[in-house]
């Protein structure tokens, strides 16, 4: 297999998940799916790192276990920026009962205009199909002193 | 081996490359894509994604072997377009579902590359752990799915600033390392084809049968103060995570007060 060929392909295809990932955290303002877009761009450099890794390795550089090393430490903090993550996402919805971050606003600098929302687009009937899983077992016997609607999960 | 900057470009010479229009394309369809998405932007914006990766792929150097060029291109292409999809869903469940799939063709391009622990590693701590407990946040946080806030973005600035952002960083990027290109396109020779299959699958190669011992070796000999800092933060993150949780939580009278409203 051609090296140098394989090493671009690696370094381009890194370079377009990252910036994937930088599209998705500039513009969602889910904070679930901004954190997802973080991790997206730890997998572009992982990307980018297992290709040099591969390159030099082929040259029979001593370094070439260097790239597969630093992934293992980027998995490791990507685990402890989960777990951070998660319980600050966790808090932050507890205050506001929803996950955008538009929410906290009120961080902002002083003299900054607030931000406001111009129209909130109506949701599509086609949105609105859940995934559905196939009836399996045996139906429970219906007992109609049982409430039917859980109001929340 | 000089790998930056080919040459400074003409107008001519950007306007032939496939690399540009598939960056230009790109950036357009994920505009469409993104939210706020316009009436017809769902079908166009796919299309337009779709020949902008065709472009862009066209445009990559061959790698000398059709099998191994079509098992890249697979890997690639669902790991690109599971991220396309990642950020253009509305829903946060179908994002995080996404997000697991283009994790699991980066896992793939890593066991390619001779990464195979990593490969393993990649879908056993993100997918196997990570988006698992971000599904779990998203069904504690968001129980209803669909929100308002999913469907808008910041604003029509933001995303034309953030799609032409990223266009021009891969722009950039691909341009910088033109002459690792060209340098890509040259025929190589039979000898330094056997070279470097002899480094990789020497005794300390990349693709040796002994791979994770290898790794192991190398993680606790050259790396090893640093392993041990990463255990320590990991053990920190712990820490740090249960004392959020806790702290974040209402207090008892609040519960009770909240519970009889």
């Amino acid at each position: 297999m051609n090296e140098v060929s394989l090493l671009y392909n690696y370094l381009a295809i890194g370079g377009v998940l990252f910036a994937l990932g930088l599209i998705g955290f500039l513009v969602r303002r889910n904070m679930i799916v901004m954190f997802l877009c973080a991790e997206m761009m730890l997998q572009g450099i992982s990307v980018n790192l297992i290709g040099w890794g591969r390159y030099h390795g082929s040259l029979g550089l001593p370094g070439a276990w260097g790239g597969q090393m630093l992934v293992v430490f980027i998995i490791t903090i990507a685990a402890c920026e989960a777990g951070i993550a998660m319980a600050l996402i966790l808090m932050l919805a507890r205050r506001t009962g929803q996950l955008d971050s538009a929410a906290w606003q009120d961080l902002r600098e002083e003299g900054q205009p607030a931000f406001v929302d111009r129209q909130v687009p109506e949701e599509r009937t086609e949105d609105r199909i859940w995934p559905q899983l196939t009836p399996a077992g045996i139906q429970p016997p219906f007992d109609p002193d049982l409430p039917i609607h859980r109001p929340r999960v | 081996m000089p790998m930056l900057l080919a040459a400074l470009p003409t107008w001519e010479h950007v306007l032939r490359c496939p690399t540009f229009w598939a960056l230009a394309l790109g950036a357009l369809g994920l505009w469409l894509l993104l939210p706020t998405r316009l009436r017809f932007g769902n079908g166009l914006g796919s299309l337009l994604v779709a020949v902008a990766g065709g472009l862009f792929a066209y445009d990559l150097p061959h790698l000398g072997n059709w099998l191994d060029q079509s098992v890249f291109w697979i890997l690639a292409m669902v790991t690109l377009g599971a991220a396309v999809a990642t950020i253009a869903s509305q829903s946060p469940v179908y994002s995080a579902i996404w997000f697991a799939l283009s994790l699991l063709g980066t896992a793939g391009l890593f066991l390619y590359n001779g990464a195979e622990f990593l490969g393993v590693a990649t879908v056993v701590v993100y997918a196997g752990a990570i988006v698992v407990t971000f599904l779990f946040v998203i069904m504690l946080a968001q129980p209803e799915g669909h929100s308002p806030y999913d469907r808008l973005a910041w604003g029509g600035l933001p995303k034309v600033l953030g799609v032409v952002t990223a266009g021009l960083f891969v722009g950039l990027l691909t341009f910088m390392l033109g002459r690792l290109k060209d340098e890509a396109a040259k025929p190589i020779a039979a000898e330094a084809l056997a070279q470097a299959h002899e480094n990789l699958v020497a005794n300390d190669g990349i693709l040796t049968e002994k791979h994770v011992a290898n790794l192991g070796r190398h993680l606790f000999s050259e790396h090893l103060i640093s392993i041990e800092l990463g255990g320590t933060l990991l053990l920190v993150a712990l820490v740090g995570a249960v004392a959020i949780a806790l702290h974040g939580r209402p207090r008892l009278d609040q519960q009770i007060e909240e519970a009889l409203r």
